[in-house]
């Protein structure tokens, strides 16, 4: 395989819950008093799918209540359904749970998703482009719905580096630096900036992470 | 399901990697040195072949031992199966000259068959007389006869023309020998098995016997078969024929298969019917396999590409 | 109901619904043969005109074969499942095709409908379609089988291995059937067609290959395809028999001529019952072919396709656990080439499975039909992709006795692995723990006999 090809998120379960019990409704984040139904879903990558679950409030009524990463990443998990991360949305009506849960499924198939960064993409990178802010992210993030934003990852040393040469090579702003050890023991950052700011950024991440997997001892 | 827009990080990612110069979708190909030769793996042939292989031909003809390269045959065994297939092939194709009835000294008869093709998609028209040979056999045959015999093509004219007159001869002999009149020989060209019945009706024979090439297996066109049955007539069904399959040098010989036919032949006259109410018990021991239906014996496998 | 359509200013009218079904079908040898085909390519497309704007519920009133005449048309009238007929009786033939195609008719939804279809709907649909159409649908039918192992879940494709002998050497065929196992075959049934048809060799057979399995572990069945009287007899002498085989033809008098009827099977059905061997709740086994009623003038002026479903509707009374189309086999004068032959495998093949059965091809030629080994490779893996629920094996698809080509012991792990398809997971995981073969990947023991003891 040649480098920066997609490695597509694979989906392990989606399962809706029209009416949840209140209890779990508040144990899982959300309000009883405005939320009855809940969307569940576990996915092999976990940072695509917090880009999905963000996209899914721009073209549903829903509220992300609940999204974590599980320790050491999808190739650790409980169980073959597990994977990386589980996401919970929340809504009033049912309905809306499925209008949320095809755009979780159809950002997943085609939009964001790591990319190999070596040839047997053992070394993977996320250098995403959210052009339009959701309510989940831009509440995390401290920007405005509708804001551009660069959502990027990778390995430890090659996500530190790669930083560095991103905030260098264009006019953006880090809003939040992930240092490892995360969750799955990756390292991540969020940059704000116009769109073509974030855009040129998160090339250049990728580019940098490339730099370190051909060349990883190269002072 | 609305279409939503996507995000731009997957062009973006794609003219990047065009940037860095890796947008081939392959990896640089591996250098390759010499390719060593494959192990030799052969048809089995008696001079070359696996010890399974070995074990396994004295039981059957069946191909087994031989091997594969992944999941598919060996360039030998590929060659040899083309060469068997082409055989087979081949004696299907080949059709009967007009003119060989005649030179071997028989009455030449044609079915209503005008054309190859036609004779292996129109059964019934192979099953009847053309009204010419119908008129010319019933103006001069020998007629009120206890065995008429009919040499025809059937679907391998190679095996009718190679042991046919042979058979033919072979019968006549064994007929006379018993003291039973036999037919003006007669040879049809494209004729089904059923044609026995109109030759034999209007010779108005007490018994009809067809000899005529059968379907080629692979590598094989040389068999014959018979089929023999008592008052012929046309509309007679398979229920009233008995017949023998196999009549070449490695399943039943002319010589042996004359002789079992004669003695079937016999049986019919003596019960006075043929097929499922003949009882061949009276004569089992004279008629050996033939009793039994006859079947393919083993037979050796022939290598057929040389080197 | 009308029976004609106009093309370019010219109408065609056709005097029955038998008549219609018959000049629907695209070129066959035996329906030239029968007297029945279109006489030029409007007219056939005229026929087929007609029969999209027919209904389900006039197919159903106008059966090929009278009720009166024939015990299969009563057979099938008497016990079509009357709700499953209702919801689609409404539908001419024209939107029956579209709703088989629709994505959304599922599987299951097919499943559902089947026992409402008479063998007229599925073979007027058969005659509405391209052979990508046909794939299409019969790749969606799920019919799924269990005797000692189970057939037909999605992902998988099956084979007989057929491993015949001139003579009933058993020796002889123990060689071919150890050779193809280790070719990852015979997980549909190690399948014999004897060169003697009585009791004793029937049984002798059976035990040489029942030995074979269950010294090995190996979890598939056996059969030996003599005549059912034969097999009932045998079954008297205390063999194993794990499945009961017959062939069927598709009209009371066709099945005449192979010497069986309703009453017989049923007879049969239940005698095998109670003393298999076999384990599941299917174990029976049925070939059928176009062409068979004909060549016993049996056909009753219908064409071969719709006969051929007729089989179908026989066949479904006795659950079985394999039907087999053995499609090239009865000659030229009935499937003239490879297009004929390719096209009559996929219709098989799409009928069966839409009436509910589990169906398997014999993808095969004699040799004196204009079919070449490269089409008959093709239509393999059309079968295999079509979803057929199993081929046939024999040694490089010679069979010695019967003296046709048909699929070989290498043809099967390269289908297999060409369409992704893996073995019964029974059979699989034998196969798996010998090292001949996993899912759809060649293990590294492939054709090795010596993992049999």
């Amino acid at each position: 395989m040649p480098v920066l090809e997609a490695l597509l998120p694979r989906v392990l379960a989606v399962r809706r819950i029209p009416g949840a019990d209140p209890a779990l409704l508040r144990a899982y984040g959300a309000d009883p008093e405005r939320h009855r139904s809940l969307g569940l879903i576990t996915v092999d990558q976990d940072d695509p799918t917090y880009v999905a679950l963000d996209e899914a409030t721009k073209h549903a009524r829903v509220d992300v209540v609940y999204a974590r990463s599980f320790y050491a990443g999808s190739k650790h998990q409980s169980g073959p359904l597990s994977g990386e991360i589980l996401g919970v949305i929340a809504s009033d009506d049912p309905s809306e749970i499925d209008s949320a849960l095809d755009a979780i499924l159809q950002t997943l198939a085609h939009d964001a998703c790591f990319y190999g960064a070596n040839a047997d993409s053992s070394i993977a990178v996320f250098p995403h482009v959210i052009a339009s802010l959701g309510h989940y992210l831009s509440a995390q993030a401290g920007l405005r719905p509708g804001e551009p934003m660069a959502y990027l990852v990778a390995p430890p040393l090659e996500g530190t580096l790669a930083l560095d040469f991103a905030l260098k090579s264009a006019d953006v702003r880090l809003l939040k630096a992930f240092p490892p050890p995360t969750e799955t023991n990756f390292t991540a950052a969020w940059l704000a900036g116009d769109l073509p700011a974030c855009e040129a950024a998160a090339m250049a991440y990728a580019e940098a992470v490339v730099d370190v997997a051909r060349q990883p001892r190269d002072r | 399901m609305s279409l939503r827009p996507l995000s731009r990080t997957r062009d973006l990612v794609a003219q990047l990697r065009r940037q860095l110069g890796e947008d081939d979708p392959m990896p640089p190909r591996a250098p390759l040195p010499p390719v060593e030769l494959p192990p030799q793996r052969v048809f089995p042939s008696p001079s070359r072949r696996s010890r399974l292989a070995d074990l396994a031909a004295a039981h059957t003809t069946a191909l087994v031992g031989i091997g594969s390269v992944g999941t598919r045959y060996a360039t030998d065994v590929v060659l040899q199966f083309q060469a068997e297939l082409a055989v087979a092939h081949g004696a299907v194709a080949t059709e009967l000259p007009e003119e060989w009835a005649v030179a071997q000294g028989y009455v030449s008869l044609g079915s209503r068959v005008t054309s190859h093709r036609e004779f292996l998609l129109r059964p019934d028209l192979g099953r009847r007389l053309a009204p010419e040979s119908a008129e010319r056999w019933a103006a001069t045959c020998r007629k009120e006869v206890d065995v008429q015999p009919i040499l025809a093509d059937g679907l391998s004219a190679v095996a009718t023309q190679g042991a046919g007159p042979a058979l033919m001869s072979a019968f006549i002999a064994e007929c006379e020998k018993r003291g039973f009149s036999t037919g003006t020989p007669v040879c049809a060209r494209h004729a089904r098995v059923w044609l026995e019945d109109e030759i034999g009706e209007l010779a108005r024979a007490k018994v009809a016997v067809i000899l005529l090439g059968e379907r080629p297996g692979l590598g094989t066109g040389d068999g014959l078969s018979a089929y023999l049955v008592y008052g012929p007539k046309v509309g007679n069904t398979d229920g009233q024929r008995n017949m023998m399959s196999n009549i070449h040098n490695r399943g039943t010989p002319p010589v042996d298969a004359a002789r079992r036919l004669a003695v079937m032949a016999q049986l019919m006259l003596e019960q006075k019917t043929s097929g499922v109410h003949l009882d061949l018990s009276p004569r089992a021991a004279e008629l050996g396999e033939a009793a039994r239906g006859g079947y393919r014996a083993p037979q050796v496998r022939t290598r057929l590409v040389e080197g | 109901m009308k029976l004609q359509a106009t093309i370019r200013g010219v109408t065609y009218t056709f005097s029955s619904v038998r008549e219609v079904l018959a000049k629907a079908n695209p070129p066959k040898s035996g329906d030239d043969l029968a007297g029945l085909s279109a006489r030029e390519p409007v007219e056939r497309v005229a026929a087929r005109a007609t029969l999209a704007q027919l209904t389900l519920a006039d197919l159903r009133a106008n059966p090929v074969v009278p009720y009166e005449l024939d015990e299969l048309t009563r057979l099938v009238e008497d016990n079509l499942d009357e709700g499953a007929y209702a919801a689609v009786k409404h539908l001419t033939v024209g939107q029956f095709r579209e709703w088989l195609l629709e994505p959304k008719t599922t599987g299951a939804v097919l499943r559902s409908v089947a026992p409402g279809l008479t063998p007229e709907m599925a073979a007027a649909a058969c005659k509405l379609m391209s052979n990508l159409d046909l794939m299409v649908v019969g790749a969606k039918c799920e019919v799924v089988v269990r005797c000692n192992n189970t057939l037909g879940l999605a992902g998988t494709l099956s084979s007989r291995l057929q491993p015949n002998h001139p003579t009933d050497d058993v020796e002889g065929i123990l060689y071919s059937a150890r050779e193809g196992l280790s070719y990852g075959c015979g997980d549909a049934v190690i399948g014999i067609n004897p060169a003697t048809d009585t009791p004793e060799s029937t049984a002798e057979i059976l035990r040489a290959i029942h030995t074979l399995r269950t010294r090995n572990g190996i979890p598939t069945q056996q059969c030996v395809l003599s005549h059912v009287t034969v097999q009932m007899k045998a079954l008297d002498l205390d063999c194993p028999m794990d499945l009961m085989f017959q062939s069927f033809s598709g009209t009371e008098a066709g099945n005449r001529a192979f010497g069986i009827n309703v009453s017989l099977m049923d007879e049969a059905y239940d005698k095998m019952r109670r003393l298999k061997n076999s384990a599941g709740p299917n174990f029976m086994y049925f070939e059928t072919g176009q062409g068979n009623a004909l060549s016993s003038d049996a056909h009753h002026g219908a064409d071969q396709v719709t006969l051929e479903a007729r089989c179908y509707g026989f066949a479904r009374r006795f659950k079985p656990f394999l039907v087999n189309t053995v499609v090239g086999f009865i000659g030229p004068e009935y499937l003239e080439d490879g297009p004929q032959i390719t096209r009559a495998g996929l219709e098989d093949h799409f009928m069966g499975k839409l009436m509910g059965l589990p169906m398997g091809c014999d993808a095969c030629f004699t040799y004196h039909a204009k079919m070449s080994q490269d089409e008959l490779e093709s239509l393999k893996v059309l079968l295999g992709a079509a979803g057929c629920t199993y081929l046939m094996s024999m040694p490089v698809g010679d069979d010695i006795m019967l003296n046709y080509q048909s699929t070989s012991f290498h043809d099967v792990p390269t289908v297999r692995s060409l369409v992704r398809k893996a073995p019964a997971p029974e059979f699989d995981a034998w196969l798996a723990s010998v090292g001949i073969s996993s899912g759809h990947t060649p293990g590294p023991r492939l054709g090795d006999v010596s993992v049999l003891r």
